[in-house]
């Protein structure tokens, strides 16, 4: 039998984080779900923040993805603003059906990354969900296009009901990480500290005290 | 029959067929123990007194059977005095309906859609309060001319236009109706009960009154986690807006949020300093790896383990719980903080005994535990849980992601009494140390 934890003794390359955000209803938990079990189904709304991992290959590395899903109500912020730390990647979600949730990324999200966010480095990207409901979509993609130029960031269009680029949303923002050697020695230093669970050696303090 | 394995319930909240993922409920009917109609009809005496402690002991073996549950639990949460008559009670849900009624209305006069049997999932106004001109609202709100009136023209907004400053708290409720209606419609979904409209209304109807009814906490997710129970066990409407109501007596503080806080916080700390208490291994350990604040508790206090347990379950476990923490005075004390004013004053009388009190309660009490400082019985819930999993959580988790797979593992293999008396007997061994 193939269980999870025999998966997870395999062992893994490096381990990044990445976080989910943007406006309630937009589809961040079925995104999540639609890609680490290949299923969508009706979810209940995210209380606080959730959490996922999901092993994968990709650029030839072997990785473990932890990803966090966060609650999109504006009570919640104060919250979920803990989780922005330390993540390599971080996905904005917008619903491509609904003008508000892709306004409020520039008024909300994206100045909560500049706020929270400790990584200078990290990647972002931009989604657009709910593209099986074409026709009654109301943000054109090239204004997707457009927002993710200027705010320089990596775009893409899914959905998470047919599976349509979710896979691809994760890899390419993932591949984006691989290639960014900072992300990429964070990815490794984790990994390290998980692995022998040891305190980091000593700072040399003592060293540089005696002089 | 000489051997009962008991009647399953998932029958009584049908699940949708196409959704196969969810858990199975494992409480189960079981005669002689759960508290059936039969027996609960002759816990009255001919005047309506109800033997509470012989029902409490009935519902801590066995439970509630779902076709009285709501009228059950309207005693358990203390929307009426065991201590009454059926006609004073009768009387104070005369009473509590009308009240609604008005409720409603005022919300109706802001926001016709309240009560049409309607609800809406987009926005109605903007932060500065106003009303958004998407074709999607104004249609619902029977505002488009080519509209052909099928809800009637009577149902017109007073001010479209919305000119002038509105009130705050109007535009603070309207602003809120957005996030319930993106709410109701995912909750519960894999209920069949879910897939009629009406109840999807009746659903948003109560959460928006409650909005403006508790403005202080307005609306919070979770709350439809909450609420929607209500719905589905109280046929009556507004019957099921008080028993929510008095739901969120005990809860609202979970809910109530600021600028830096949510207020679930607070008892995330008591869960702090329980675990540092009873299991300081597992305590420190946590607090290594960065997860002091308890946060990964959050989802569990605040919808009280909805999520972690399939629908039937969780009903089972959350009137476990209240019987545990029953306290006969909860009426009084929660008439009398309406109005000191109030008639109900009578029911104070002589000291209730000691049967009368819910076993969690009792224990408490026995221990001198002032109702001041106590602690919800939920919050000792989670730590038995976390402590179940302490040996797990020592040698496996290395990160806080760990602590929150570990932990969202436990959906649907927990079991309701099992984890009451795993609170129970924490409970004991902290008030012996504390």
């Amino acid at each position: 039998m193939d269980s999870p934890s025999s998966q997870e003794s395999v062992g893994f390359d490096y381990l990044f984080k990445l976080l989910l955000i943007g406006d309630s209803g937009v589809g961040k938990s079925s995104l999540l779900l639609s890609f680490t079990s290949d299923s969508f189904q009706d979810l209940s709304p995210t209380i606080g923040v959730d959490f996922k991992v999901k092993y994968a290959d990709i650029g030839g590395k072997k990785l473990k993805l932890a990803i966090w899903d966060t609650a999109g109500q504006e009570r919640f912020r104060t919250l979920t603003s803990s989780y922005y730390r330390g993540a390599q990647g971080i996905i904005m979600v917008y619903d491509v059906t609904r003008r508000e949730t892709f306004t409020n990324l520039s008024d909300i999200w994206a100045k909560e990354i500049d706020l929270y966010s400790t990584n200078q480095d990290c990647i972002k990207m931009l989604v657009g969900n709910k593209v099986d409901k074409e026709s009654e979509r109301v943000v054109m993609k090239k204004e997707g296009i457009n927002f993710a130029r200027e705010y320089g960031c990596l775009f893409i269009e899914c959905s998470a009901k047919t599976r349509l680029n979710v896979q691809q949303c994760f890899e390419e923002l993932v591949l984006k990480i691989l290639d960014t050697p900072s992300l990429l020695a964070e990815g490794s230093k984790v990994l390290k500290k998980n692995i022998f669970k040891q305190k980091p050696p000593q700072p040399d303090t003592s060293s540089s005290s005696c002089c | 029959m000489w051997w009962d394995a008991g009647a399953p319930t998932d029958s009584f909240y049908q699940v949708r067929p196409e959704c196969t993922d969810v858990p199975k409920t494992k409480f189960r009917i079981k005669a002689g123990k759960t508290l059936s109609a039969r027996k609960w009809q002759t816990a009255f005496t001919p005047e309506g007194y109800l033997d509470i402690a012989r029902t409490l002991s009935r519902i801590r073996r066995g439970g509630i059977h779902p076709s009285i549950r709501g009228e059950v639990w309207e005693f358990l949460l203390g929307c009426y005095d065991p201590k009454s008559t059926f006609d004073e009670r009768e009387q104070i849900r005369q009473h509590r309906r009308e009240k609604y009624a008005l409720l409603k209305e005022e919300c109706r006069q802001m926001f016709p859609l309240i009560g049409s049997g309607r609800f809406l999932t987009a926005p109605v106004v903007t932060e500065d309060g106003e009303p958004v001109q998407d074709p999607v609202v104004l249609k619902e709100l029977g505002l488009l001319p080519e509209e052909n009136g099928a809800s009637g023209g009577s149902e017109m907004v007073k001010e479209p236009s919305g000119h002038g400053p509105q009130d705050k708290k109007v535009i603070q409720w309207k602003l809120t109706l957005h996030q319930i209606g993106l709410d109701v419609v995912r909750t519960d979904r894999t209920l069949e009960f879910y897939e009629k409209q009406e109840n999807l209304s009746k659903l948003w109807d109560v959460l928006a009154v409650y909005a403006w009814f508790d403005a202080d906490v307005g609306y919070c997710q979770g709350m439809s986690d909450l609420c929607s129970p209500m719905i589905i066990l109280l046929q009556d409407e507004a019957d099921a807006f008080w028993c929510f109501e008095h739901l969120m007596r005990r809860l609202r503080g979970n809910f109530r949020c600021t600028e830096s806080s949510v207020g679930v916080e607070t008892q995330l700390s008591n869960l702090a300093s329980i675990t540092e208490v009873i299991d300081p291994k597992l305590h420190q350990h946590l607090e290594t790896l960065g997860g002091g604040n308890y946060l990964f508790a959050f989802r569990m206090l605040m919808v009280l383990f909805r999520r972690e347990f399939s629908f039937g379950d969780s009903l089972y476990l959350w009137e476990m719980m209240w019987a545990l923490e029953y306290d006969p005075y909860l009426f009084s004390v929660y008439e009398d903080s309406k109005s000191a004013s109030e008639k109900h004053k009578g029911s104070k009388g002589k000291p209730k005994s000691m049967r009368q009190f819910g076993k969690y309660e009792r224990d408490n009490r026995k221990n001198g535990v002032n109702s001041q400082a106590h602690l919800p019985i939920s919050v000792f819930l989670v730590a038995s849980v976390l402590e179940n999993r302490s040996s797990k959580l020592l040698t496996e988790a290395r990160g806080l992601d760990d602590v929150v797979k570990i932990l969202n593992d436990i959906t649907g293999n927990l079991d309701a009494r099992k984890a009451c008396r795993g609170a129970m007997k924490l409970h004991k061994k902290y008030l012996k140390k504390a």
